[in-house]
């Protein structure tokens, strides 16, 4: 039997398999399938791979999350407060960064493997390896070093410091979130996951203007890249747009794969990536809220006409708010699935 | 160097992002004789509005260019008030806040920057606000405008954001007296759901924000 695996590594190789790889990512559904609470649900890596697995299994997408909650990032470092939300994902309540002194203070973990907030994610690791692995790629979501100090101190101080300064201190904070990035990736990838998703939305002009993204941004995502290497590695810029960088993040990284913003004209980042990496075209998943199934499925075949021709694509969504209705998801993925079939692929 | 040769130099900064040299064009300007009235109304106020041309035409603005635009207006308006000849007429109050159980405080801090430099009374709800509470302090204030920011789905959307605070006004008869602009990440995904959430309008950046909200108050006051 095809796997999820093979579907991604033949897209990858720009072969064809029986059909394009789907990732579809939800992860607070996982907690509504087995009737708990955010809060209760996230506390155990059990629960989330239970979730995931569960996930799979009804709607028959190729991947799978090692990931809780983006903020899990920032407990790795300190955070001792997460503001759980009945119906949306848990966010940062309390930052580990309020004082200029609060950088010199931050300490990252020698072995993120081997600490405690780490365990949950290990354990859930573990089961995802044992249940699916090599079958179905399992995703972690890793922040990238100029992005995490976001979550350290919140948005709007880290915009200060990295536009208004100082830089020693901007470049303290980056030395360190850099390390950590370096430690995490390694955790991860020795705890058995496939596919880095490197999320970066300080590396998309939606954010910062293309002379800062040269002058400050690059450097650091070479940096990244240089420490962890390429290998399962996907751009994400955090669904902004990334088509005006594509050309030059793989020219001095050599990324093999972009998870294209909805935002983004998906044909041409097609045309830039071309055959030499693999393009994630991605729907609009704010929209499928209330969009009809109908709607749902056109728009799946617009991105699919946009993205397939030519091989080398992948199907995918950005974390699923809950309120989606299920019979949209799968409309959506069936149209994915019958849409983005081998002989369709063949045929164009 | 005259007053045109100031502005020219102060449109290029910001555009430029550069704080410290549109400060330093403000601060030359008025060392030349330009009024602090002049920077404010002729420099700060026409190059926001040419933000918003320029973004409506689809330049490529990028959040940091809304974030140091609202900076700079808000630093140079802060700094030239006090030196007026007589204190400007504002144009209207506004209360905002993030919606309930959003703790972001970007957008709404962005926003504010841009309301304050066109000479909007702005007060500052602070975040993860309770809906009764935009209702009471709008009423208490008498500010005709309550404007919600949310970042995620679910606060934008839920049940306790702006679906609860438009269901206050109707309970209260308040909806000819008060309106309300969402603004955030999920509205400019989906451009139609400041509708299912019961707001009257919204605005997909910060210096459009103001003039919408401007519009608003100037009506209001009709
Ligand atoms: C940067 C970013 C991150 C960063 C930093 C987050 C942070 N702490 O702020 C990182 C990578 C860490 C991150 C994490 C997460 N993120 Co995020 N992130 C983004 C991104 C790329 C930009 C958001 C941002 O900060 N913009 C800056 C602010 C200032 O912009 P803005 O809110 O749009 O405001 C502008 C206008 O909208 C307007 N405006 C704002 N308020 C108001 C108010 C009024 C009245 C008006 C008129 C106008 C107005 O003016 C502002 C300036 O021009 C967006 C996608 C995107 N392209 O927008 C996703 C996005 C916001 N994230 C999203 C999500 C889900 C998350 C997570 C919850 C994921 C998870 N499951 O863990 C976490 C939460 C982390 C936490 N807080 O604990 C979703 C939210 C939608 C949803 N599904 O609910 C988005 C929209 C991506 C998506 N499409 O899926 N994220």
């Amino acid at each position: 039997m095809i796997t999820g695996m093979d579907r991604l590594t033949a897209a990858i190789r720009g072969e064809t398999a029986d059909r394009i790889p789907v990732f579809c990512n939800l992860l607070d559904q996982g907690a509504r399938e087995l009737g708990m609470s955010p809060q209760e649900y996230y506390a155990r890596g059990e629960h989330v791979a239970e979730g995931q697995i569960r996930m799979l299994r009804k709607f028959g997408h190729d991947n799978v999350w090692s990931l809780s909650y983006v903020g899990k990032e920032a407990e790795l470092l300190g955070c001792r407060k997460i503001a759980y939300a009945k119906d949306g994902p848990p966010n940062v309540e309390d930052f580990v960064i309020h004082t200029p002194a609060d950088i010199g203070k931050l300490t990252v973990p020698d072995d993120v493997l081997a600490h405690p907030m780490f365990a949950e994610v290990r354990k859930c690791l573990d089961i995802l390896r044992r249940e699916v692995g090599g079958r179905n790629p399992i995703c972690a979501y890793i922040t990238s070093t100029m992005t995490l100090p976001t979550l350290l101190m919140g948005m709007e101080k880290w915009m200060e410091l990295l536009f208004l300064g100082p830089a020693e201190m901007r470049d303290a904070l980056l030395a360190k979130c850099h390390d950590f990035f370096v430690k995490e990736v390694s955790a991860y990838r020795r705890s058995g996951a496939d596919v880095v998703v490197y999320s970066n939305p300080f590396g998309s002009t939606d954010i910062v203007p293309m002379k800062f993204f040269m002058a400050q941004s690059l450097p650091w995502i070479e940096r990244d890249l240089r420490a962890i290497g390429t290998n399962g590695v996907v751009y994400y810029c955090g669904m902004a747009r990334m088509n005006q960088v594509i050309e030059t993040v793989f020219d001095h990284t050599g990324i093999g794969a972009y998870y294209v913003s909805p935002l983004d004209d998906l044909a041409e980042a097609k045309r830039i990536i071309g055959g030499r990496g693999l393009t994630c075209g991605v729907i609009n998943d704010i929209k499928l809220i209330d969009w009809s199934e109908a709607d749902v499925r056109q728009e799946v075949r617009r991105i699919l006409e946009a993205g397939m021709p030519g091989g080398r694509f992948l199907f995918g969504t950005g974390v699923m708010p809950l309120a989606i209705p299920e019979a949209n998801i799968r409309a959506m993925l069936e149209e994915a699935y019958e849409f983005g079939s081998q002989k369709r692929e063949m045929n164009r | 160097m005259n007053l045109q040769d100031h502005i020219k130099l102060y449109n290029e900064a910001v555009f430029d992002s550069d704080r410290d040299r549109a400060l330093k064009v403000v601060h030359d300007a008025v060392a030349q004789g330009v009024s602090p009235e002049d920077v404010v109304f002729e420099m700060v106020l026409p190059t926001m509005n040419l933000m918003i041309k320029a973004v409506s035409e689809d330049f490529n603005a990028n959040l940091a260019q809304h974030f140091l635009t609202a900076r700079i207006a808000d630093a140079v308006t802060a700094e030239m008030i006090p030196k007026f000849k007589k204190l400007p007429e504002m144009v209207g109050r506004v209360v905002i806040g993030t919606a309930w159980g959003d703790l972001h405080t970007l957008g709404k801090r962005i926003v504010i920057g841009c309301l304050k430099a066109r000479m909007i009374d702005v007060i500052d709800l602070g975040v993860n606000v309770p809906a009764e509470r935009f209702v009471d302090e709008a009423v208490a204030r008498e500010a005709p405008v309550i404007g919600i920011s949310a970042l995620m789905i679910h606060t934008a959307t839920g049940e306790n954001g702006c679906r609860k605070v438009r269901q206050i006004l109707q309970e209260r008869k308040l909806e000819d007296s008060i309106k309300i602009i969402v603004g955030g990440a999920p509205f400019r995904f989906h451009p139609q759901i400041f509708k299912t959430v019961g707001a009257d309008t919204w605005a997909a950046d910060a210096v459009t924000a103001g003039k919408v909200i401007e519009d608003l108050l100037q009506e209001a006051r009709r």
